[in-house]
């Protein structure tokens, strides 16, 4: 107990010196603590958020793989035209209510795009007309997307588009009934209750004349875009007013598909509680029926990298920090340490002359910086609380800042692999975490704790070799 | 005849630098008895600190050997000799600072491992007897005059209950007054307590106040006069 005794009277009768290796201490402490805090905060929270959105399994069809298989000719009389889809690549819903009815599937959500021709009496909104010359056939249609809840609706849900008369399209709508832009019904002089006339949206195979009976829709809802009249001319499926949202019924008609059971679905979407039940869903769709080459089922967890990756990227970011801070540390230290090693090589003299043990005398130095750190990190724990919930809030903030910058940046992309803007999304928006619960646990000191004494014991035993190879005729003589 | 207590047999130390020798001392032999004093002089550079270094074991001969009680410091090993036999007071770097008087000389003994005498008590019975007044025992000895910290050392010296005590210009830094107070303590530890005293020393004063009086001459020890 000696050593310890000797550490204790030399901290205490250095003040100064002990308070500065305290400090030192105590800034790294409280840095690489503030680290695991937020590394913990951002998986517990990463948790949440799995828990939370779950994983969305996508079926859709997988054109490459049914033209290459070469089922979309031969065999089937509606789909025996080469290089086209034909029925063998449709999305029966009575498949997918038997694939939602699996155990694993807490939500099952699909959607319908197709397209519709304009009649006499209800027409396109063209502000613009082409340019003369310019050949527009096989644009000069509504695009309408078929849905189950226009409120579920990307543009809705973030405000782009509102609701200005009427209801929308909800799970109990009919599917004769549609919402159409603001534009679109004054063009028209369209009203609720309104009925409109639509054509079927599909070119007939060549050789064949093309569909030409009209559908009567009710119009439910009159909605407003936020996307004004560029001035120029705009292909009309292209332009915002000329978007109609139907049932997936109403755009399966539209499509010249069935409806109910036998309705065509453009793709769905399964919410799982884990990406884990992926695998458990697929036997089950493949009990179903579903033929998987054809209609795979792909998991999307865009939504939880959405919602953690800002915390993702701050966690790693603690991450690097902790290392950085206990790298930069355990060198600051043991600098510090050998320059008071050598500040001190008269008193390790004279504890030699006295026949001291060299190891007892690196032990000493060792309960000296040991108990500093200690100290050091008992302030750390009480204080990085405050520091790491300061920290985070602000590098989060800038990372979610960037999430969204970058997102908004992607929404203005065209996608390279729906060109014609038919197919949509129909999984909600979700907005990056941007908050996170910092708690101090006992793991938390723990770690900090084997960090900083790992620190302390590296920084001395590093410089303190040196200790071991001293003579103590070298320090406490001149030397004739 | 008396034992020797202490015998430097054929020591020779010699230093490298770079491809430089230097031979400080060649052969030094001599024999030290226990209850006497011992002055060892010569000009600087002469090699007596060195000697000094090598009979208390605070460094190892090239060649020749230093026999405690007939017996190898070597063998023995140079921290046991330091920690139970041998003690050395120093011109400078005498002390622990950042301890009291108490503490330096508590702090010997359970280095050393005294045992038997309550340790506190024993460090007052000597500072006591070196004349450091009660109040200056538990100041920090960074705060003590020359003079008190040489006191100080000589009391963690004999704390540590050593045969052999060797100082290396022990007055070097003292008025004179203190100096012959010092001197006075080293007769006293030979002549009442037994102990062998080997002072280096340029002072002639020092150097008459020992029982014998050594020359170190080219590298040999010889008795003076």
């Amino acid at each position: 107990m000696n050593l310890c005794k000797r550490a204790w009277w030399r901290l205490t009768g250095h003040p100064g010196k002990t308070l500065m290796l305290i400090g030192l201490f105590f800034v790294i402490c409280t840095l690489v603590l503030s680290g695991f805090l937020i590394q913990s905060a951002a998986a517990r929270a990463a948790e949440h958020a799995k828990k939370s959105v779950g994983a969305v399994a996508t079926m859709q069809l997988d054109v490459n793989a049914l033209l290459s298989s070469g089922k979309n000719n031969g065999t089937d009389p509606a789909g025996a035209r080469g290089g086209t889809i034909g029925s063998r690549g449709d999305l029966h819903r009575s498949l997918v209510d038997r694939i939602c009815a699996s155990s694993v599937v807490s939500q099952c959500n699909y959607t319908t795009d197709s397209g519709a021709f304009p009649t006499k009496s209800t027409k396109l909104y063209q502000p613009v007309p082409p340019p003369r010359g310019q050949d527009s056939l096989g644009t000069d249609l509504f695009k309408v997307d078929g849905i189950r809840d226009l409120n579920a609706v990307g543009a809705f849900r973030n405000g782009d588009s509102t609701l200005v008369s009427g209801r929308g399209i909800g799970p109990d709508s009919k599917s004769d009934e549609i919402v159409v832009e603001e534009r679109l019904a004054k063009e028209n002089g369209l009203k609720v209750g309104d009925t409109a006339k639509l054509r079927v949206g599909e070119l007939p195979p060549p050789g064949q004349k093309a569909d030409e009976r009209e559908h009567e829709f009710k119009v439910i809802g009159i909605y407003r875009s936020d996307v004004a009249d560029t001035g120029s001319y705009v292909p009309a499926m292209a332009d915002p007013a000329n978007q109609l949202y139907a049932t997936p019924d109403g755009a399966s008609v539209l499509l010249g598909k069935g409806t109910g059971q036998d309705g065509v679905l453009k793709q769905a979407t399964f919410t799982l509680d884990a990406p884990e039940d992926l695998e458990r869903l697929k036997k089950d769709a493949a009990a179903a029926g579903a033929d998987l080459d054809l209609f795979p089922l792909s998991i999307n967890d865009k939504q939880y990298r959405t919602l953690v990756g800002p915390i993702t990227r701050t966690a790693d970011f603690a991450g690097v920090t902790v290392w950085l801070v206990a790298i930069g540390g355990t060198v600051i230290l043991a600098l510090v340490v050998a320059s008071a090693l050598r500040e001190r090589r008269g008193e390790l003299g004279i504890l030699l002359s006295l026949g001291e043990k060299k190891p007892r005398l690196l032990g000493q130095h060792l309960v000296e910086v040991v108990a500093c750190a200690v100290l050091a990190i008992g302030l750390a724990g009480a204080c990085s609380q405050f520091l790491s919930r300061a920290l985070g809030d602000r590098l989060l903030a800038s990372e979610v800042s960037a999430a969204n910058e970058a997102a908004a940046n992607e929404a203005n992309q065209p996608d390279p692999s729906d060109p014609t803007g038919l197919a949509k999304k129909d999984r909600p928006e979700v907005e990056p975490l941007s908050s996170m619960e910092i708690r101090l646990g006992p793991a938390d000191i723990a770690k900090v704790g084997a960090t900083g004494l790992g620190i302390a014991a590296l920084a001395t035993c590093i410089p303190g070799a040196r200790v071991l190879r001293l003579n103590p005729r070298d320090i406490l003589t001149k030397g004739d | 005849m008396t034992t020797p207590v202490l015998e430097l047999t054929g020591l020779s130390r010699t230093y490298h630098a770079g491809n430089r020798r230097r031979t400080v001392l060649a052969g030094v032999s001599y024999a030290f008895e226990a209850g006497r004093m011992y002055a060892i002089v010569g000009p600087s550079g002469s090699g007596k600190t060195t000697l000094l270094s090598l009979a208390s074991g605070l460094d190892s001969p090239t060649s020749g050997s230093v026999r405690f009680r007939g017996r190898d410091i070597a063998e023995l090993g140079l921290g046991t000799y330091r920690n139970r036999h041998a003690a050395t007071v120093f011109q400078s770097l005498n002390l622990l600072t950042y301890m009291t008087a108490v503490q330096n000389v508590t702090s010997a003994m359970e280095i050393t491992g005294v045992k038997g005498v309550p340790r506190k008590r024993r460090a007052h019975e000597l500072l006591d007897l070196l004349g450091i007044e009660p109040v200056d025992r538990t100041r920090r000895t960074l705060k003590l005059s020359g003079g008190q910290q040489q006191r100080v050392a000589i009391a963690r010296a004999l704390a540590c209950e050593v045969d052999v005590l060797f100082a290396d210009e022990p007055t070097g830094s003292l008025d004179h007054e203190t100096a012959d107070d010092i001197v006075r303590i080293f007769r006293r530890l030979a002549h009442d307590d037994g102990k062998c005293v080997i002072v280096v020393t340029h002072s002639k004063e020092v150097a008459h106040a020992c029982d014998e009086v050594l020359h170190l001459k080219r590298g040999t020890l010889v008795p003076h006069g």
